[in-house]
């Protein structure tokens, strides 16, 4: 009841202010009683009462609210990966070992032969990426080594291609279909004398060698180059027309899987034909040829007949851009295998259809072939395209042999693979530094190790079936660790998001902890100085 | 009766009959009362085991085929059904209720495995392929929606010995989902003929999903004709509708219902009211609807399909054989003896079609009395607790019927078995013959409740339990969870006959789903004032009133005021010194 109310207090200081000059106006304060001096304990309890809040909040409420709040990132070996990615740890390099069989030559001669002949490939091949090395196969008999290449490894690994050297009467080159065996007839006037360092033979053997193995090396220098390889890997400029083939190769080709599902499919736009022998025509033309491929990939196969099945596009003619549309994906139950085998699919459509230009067949990029066929009784053409559609799906080389061009294909694929799964490190890497509120699970760093090791394997043991395996071990691993699903799907808290959280709490209880402080600095700066002018 | 068994071995005849073949279809027709249709679409194909095996497939769907494969799944049964079997007025169901699944979806299968855990993985994959080919949320049926009957299904005769040692029944449903066209167009790709050709021609999801209750079901079970060498896998395929004939002839440009003309209205000239503007309907019951295939199903049945060589006639019709039935031409009729039922055989090629005048006729074909009736329905009121009562009528009046009635209750439902009660004819008796409980984990799997019930003939059992409904997490609710959580339906099986009721919608306590802001609003505004208070308690100095600081607002606007006049007043004496300057 007593208390001055809002009112009273300031009516002095109107009065006052008014009266007396403006620049007095900073003194006017209203006269007010000064209460007693504090104590020195109680000051001090509150300055301790203070400072505990303070050191409640430091010690124990910021580390629980880091712990508590932060996203785990388990560390990733970070250089190895980029050194990787950047193709500093590994240098891919295919020794090719080629034996030269040659019984009816004296030991020196061959030996003389071998020389020149290494030569003659040396000084033709710029790439050192890709290496024919030579070697003379050892005779039954013979115990000790008699090239100058360390023999005990050479046992242990493959021999890409078998020179046989048999006199003839001219000189011609012959490649065996189903083994890896090239024999090379020659005129006796053709073997090398001693002195001689260079000879029509050998230079002979040279060329054909290259010839050879050309496609391989344009593969690999492709591979390479479109790589982020360091540029000096990748010597030679591939022509237009090379590069251009090779990039259709690529985009043509699937990608590797140890398991491939093949699903044949007759359609047909009518009732009829209902059935087909494809039981027996697959067990003729097919099965030999994915036998061979057992040591890179296996298959399953399935079978299946669709009545009224409309293709996508309509008439007897089909124009080039209509064949992508001719798969009618609507209606065609061609639905991807389950389980982790990638499908290829191999359609024969029943009609009389014909693609412009007189074709009747033609390849779906990565994902199978078609042949329009109107007579079911023979199935044996359709199977021949399909085994070469497959062929070039899997990623086959066009020329040479099949036993070359499944080695081709081994050491293709695995520098494909190795290069693929150190492509993923780097964007893993680089993924991980540009987003630094996403979690890294132990998972990932786990799939990293078993990458790196397996990258580290492949790339020692590169160009044969324990490099495939091994780079195929380390693309899988890489695959799931860059697309880990708990990383993959993170977690976005907007600012704004985070001060709503926040701020209902930390205002009003931050306000009074800061004004405590400020108070308490102030009081301690009036004391001091208070204390100074009186001493 | 007569006619009805003869009808019963024709269907029997089709259904068992026709194994050595590999394909078959046949579409049966029956008008039901009042102005109703039952379309009967029924697709059977076989494939030898060892084709099967090496996965060679030709009336057995691939896509089919390779899931059933890679799930090691021995026998599957899978069921989208829509609306409710109106028993009373429509009599027993199709096939003995045997092809069709309760509201939404139910999943059924053996899968061969050694474990329990290898059977559950198994399982998971077969759902989620499942759920992939026919578009539907299969995936959905996760622990807690999958159950292992124990007395209600029992597999087919065709398995091998060795493998019904290792065969685990898993069975899953999905009460809530809506069964479309998106199901029924992979449901097509399956058949060989693939509703280009044959009965599957007239199937449009325009009208299937119009239906007043539909049914498709999809079953792959194993035959062995003698002994284990001859074995065959069979896909079954029906679909099951009934259409409102009067709803269906409407036109799809111009749905809307309109009145009878006054031309066309049938009045009761006895009456004494009846004038030009004034009528009384007559009965029409003893007049049957006039139809045609194309009007009900929006085109006519375009040629037989080719790969059904068995020679069974393709489409039946179950009317007496008084009523008046046209054909389009090339198609053979033959009528049954029995005097109910005709069958037609169809040109290769060319449309086929039926129609069935207007015709007074008071000869109907009979209906097939059902074994049971069935219904249930929530008892009780309020958020926390509730019951289910579910009324089960044997309307024979010689026969007692013996049947297992099965519930799988979702886990948030919490049954109390105690309550548990059978009540026959009101009076309180031991009908329960047998019963097989396995109780809910909370989020891990829901509760099964089989029960063998014996109900004597021409009497009531009513069945009823209490429950207490759970409260869930935040983010355990669906969305719209205010509509309530479906419950699936109750199975009953006599025999070889199946009933299923219809499902439930349970109400569960909802929240506000705009409740974390507001907990954590409230709770910090809480946690600010507490703190404030102690605080300031602490460190705060109590002096008397005119002790303290005063702090007033003009004191602050006159400081500034003169700090801004000091400013003003350098400023001009700069500006002084610089003009003598």
């Amino acid at each position: 009841m007593s208390a001055p109310t809002e009112d009273e207090v300031p009516n002095p200081l109107e009065a006052e202010g008014s009266s007396e000059a403006p620049s007095n106006a900073v003194h006017i304060a209203p006269k007010k009683k000064e209460p007693p001096p504090e104590s020195p304990e109680s000051i001090r309890l509150r300055s301790l009462v203070i400072a505990s809040f303070w050191a409640i909040i430091i010690l124990v409420g910021l580390p629980i609210w880091w712990r508590t709040t932060t996203i785990y990132r388990a560390s990733l070996p970070m250089d190895q990966m980029m050194e990787w990615a950047d193709g500093k740890a590994c240098r891919p390099v295919f020794p090719l070992r080629i034996s030269i069989e040659a019984e009816s030559l004296q030991d020196h001669e061959a030996q003389h032969l071998l020389r020149t002949t290494q030569h003659a490939l040396d000084d033709l091949n710029e790439f050192s990426a890709h290496h024919l090395r030579l070697q003379l196969s050892q005779p039954a008999n013979a115990s000790i080594s008699i090239t100058g290449l360390s023999a005990g490894v050479a046992e242990e690994e493959e021999v890409a291609l078998t020179i046989r050297l048999l006199p003839g009467t001219t000189t011609q080159a012959d490649l065996q279909a189903y083994s890896p065996i090239l024999d090379i007839y020659y005129t006796p006037n053709q073997i090398p004398s001693s002195s001689s360092s260079a000879s029509s033979l050998a230079n002979y053997i040279a060329n054909t060698l290259r010839g050879l193995f050309a496609e391989e090396q344009a593969m690999i220098a492709y591979l390479l180059s479109t790589s982020s390889a360091p540029p000096e890997r990748s010597p030679k400029a591939l022509s237009p027309d090379v590069a251009e083939s090779l990039a259709k190769w690529t985009t043509r080709s699937m990608k590797y899987s140890r398991t491939y599902h093949i699903t044949f499919s007759l359609f047909t736009p009518t009732a009829t034909p209902s059935s087909w022998d494809i039981e027996a025509a697959l067990e003729e033309h097919m099965k030999p040829l994915l036998a061979s491929f057992s040591e890179i990939s296996n298959f399953t196969i399935d079978t299946q007949v669709q009545l009224y099945a409309t293709p996508g596009v309509s008439g007897n003619v089909l124009k080039k851009e209509d064949l992508s549309g001719f798969i009618n994906a609507a209606e065609w139950p061609l639905s991807p295998s389950i389980g982790g085998a990638p499908t290829v699919n191999f359609i024969l459509y029943v009609g009389d259809m014909e693609v412009e230009g007189g074709g009747k067949s033609w390849l779906i990029p990565q994902w199978g072939g078609v042949v329009i066929q109107s007579d079911m009784s023979d199935l044996r053409p359709a199977m021949l395209i399909f085994s070469n559609q497959l062929m070039s799906l899997l990623g086959a080389p066009e020329a040479g042999s099949l036993p070359l061009r499944l080695m081709t294909l081994v050491r293709v694929r695995s520098l494909g693979l190795l290069l693929k799964a150190s492509g993923t490190m780097g964007s893993l890497a680089r993924l991980t530094l540009n987003l630094p509120s996403i979690s890294i699970p132990r998972s990932v760093a786990d799939g990293v190790y078993t990458t790196i090791s397996h990258l580290r394997k492949a790339c020692d043991g590169l160009g044969g079936k324990e490099g495939l395996e091994n780079a195929r071990i380390a693309e899988e691993a890489a695959e799931k660790a860059f697309f880990e699903k708990s990383m993959v799907a993170m977690v976005y808290f907007p600012d704004e998001h985070k001060v709503a959280v926040y701020l209902p709490l930390l205002g009003p209880v931050g306000v009074p902890l800061v004004m405590g402080v400020l108070k308490e600095f102030k009081a301690w700066r009036k004391r001091r100085r208070e204390s100074r002018l009186v001493s | 009766m007569r006619q009805l068994q003869s009808l019963l071995f024709v269907i029997g005849f089709f259904f068992l009959g026709t194994s050595a073949s590999d394909y078959h279809e046949q579409l049966l027709l029956r008008p039901l009362h009042p102005s109703l249709l039952l379309a009967s679409f029924n697709f059977q194909s076989n494939t030898s085991w060892e084709s099967f095996e090496q996965q060679n497939f030709r009336y057995f769907p691939r896509s089919l085929g390779q899931i059933l494969q890679h799930a090691n799944t021995r026998e599957l049964h899978l069921r989208f059904s829509l609306g409710r079997w109106d028993a009373e007025s429509w009599g027993a169901r199709p096939w003995g209720g045997a092809r069709e699944g309760g509201t939404g979806v139910e999943l059924w299968a053996w899968v061969e495995a050694e474990t329990d855990e290898e059977a559950n993985g198994r399982w998971l994959t077969l759902t989620n392929a499942l759920s992939g080919l026919f578009c539907a949320s299969l995936n959905f049926i996760d622990s807690t929606r999958t159950t292992r009957p124990v007395m209600s299904f029992q597999p087919s005769e065709g398995h091998a010995n060795s493998t019904l040692e290792n065969l685990h029944l898993l069975h899953g449903t999905l009460p809530r989902e809506v069964v479309c066209t998106e199901n029924l167009t992979p449901f097509l790709k399956l058949l060989p003929c693939k509703g280009k050709a044959g009965i599957s021609s007239l199937l449009d999801g325009h009208k299937l999903f119009d239906a007043s209750w539909q049914s498709m079901s999809i079953d792959v079970r194993p035959i062995c004709a003698a002994g284990e060498s001859d074995c065959q896998l069979q896909i079954t395929q029906t679909i099951d509708m009934v259409l409102d004939i009067q709803r269906s002839k409407r036109p799809r440009d111009n749905p809307i219902p309109r009145p009878v003309p006054f031309e066309e209205l049938k009045c009761d000239h006895s009456k004494p009211y009846n004038s030009h503007d004034t009528c009384y309907p007559l009965d029409t019951a003893a007049q049957e609807e006039g139809w045609s295939l194309s009007q009900i199903f929006g085109h006519s049945l375009k040629g037989s399909c080719p790969l059904a060589t068995d020679g069974v006639d393709p489409v039946c019709i179950n009317v007496p054989h008084a009523r008046h039935v046209f054909t389009s031409n090339g198609a053979q009729e033959h009528k049954d003896p029995g005097g109910f039922l005709r069958c037609f055989g169809l040109a290769s090629e060319g449309d086929f079609d039926i129609t069935l005048p207007q015709q007074d006729i008071s000869e109907k074909a009979p209906l097939e009395q059902p074994l049971l009736y069935a219904e249930r329905s929530f008892i009780g009121y309020g958020q926390e607790r509730g019951g289910v009562q579910a009324i089960l009528t044997n309307p024979s009046p010689t026969q007692s019927v013996d049947f297992v009635y099965m519930e799988s209750i979702p886990w948030f439902m919490k049954l109390y078995l105690h309550t548990l009660k059978a009540k026959i004819n009101g009076l309180d008796k031991d009908v329960i013959q047998e019963m097989y409980y396995r109780p809910a984990l909370d989020r891990k799997r829901g509760t099964q409740l089989e029960v063998r019930i014996l109900i004597p003939a021409n009497s009531t059992v009513v069945l009823t339990y209490d429950f207490e409904k759970a409260i869930l997490r935040y983010t355990e609710y669906p969305p719209d969870a205010n509509r309530g959580f479906d419950i699936a339906p109750a199975v009953i099986t006599i025999g070889n006959v199946s009933i299923r009721t219809t499902s439930l919608l349970l109400p569960l306590p909802t929240p506000d789903f705009s409740m974390p802001y507001n907990v954590i609003i409230l709770t910090s505004t809480v946690m600010a004032l507490s703190f404030g208070f102690v605080f300031n308690l602490l460190v705060r100095r109590f002096v008397a009133v005119d002790e303290a600081d005063q702090w007033d607002v003009r004191s602050v606007r006159l400081k500034i005021a003169a700090a801004a006049r000091r400013l003003l007043l350098r400023f001009r004496k700069r500006a002084v010194v610089k003009k003598d300057q």
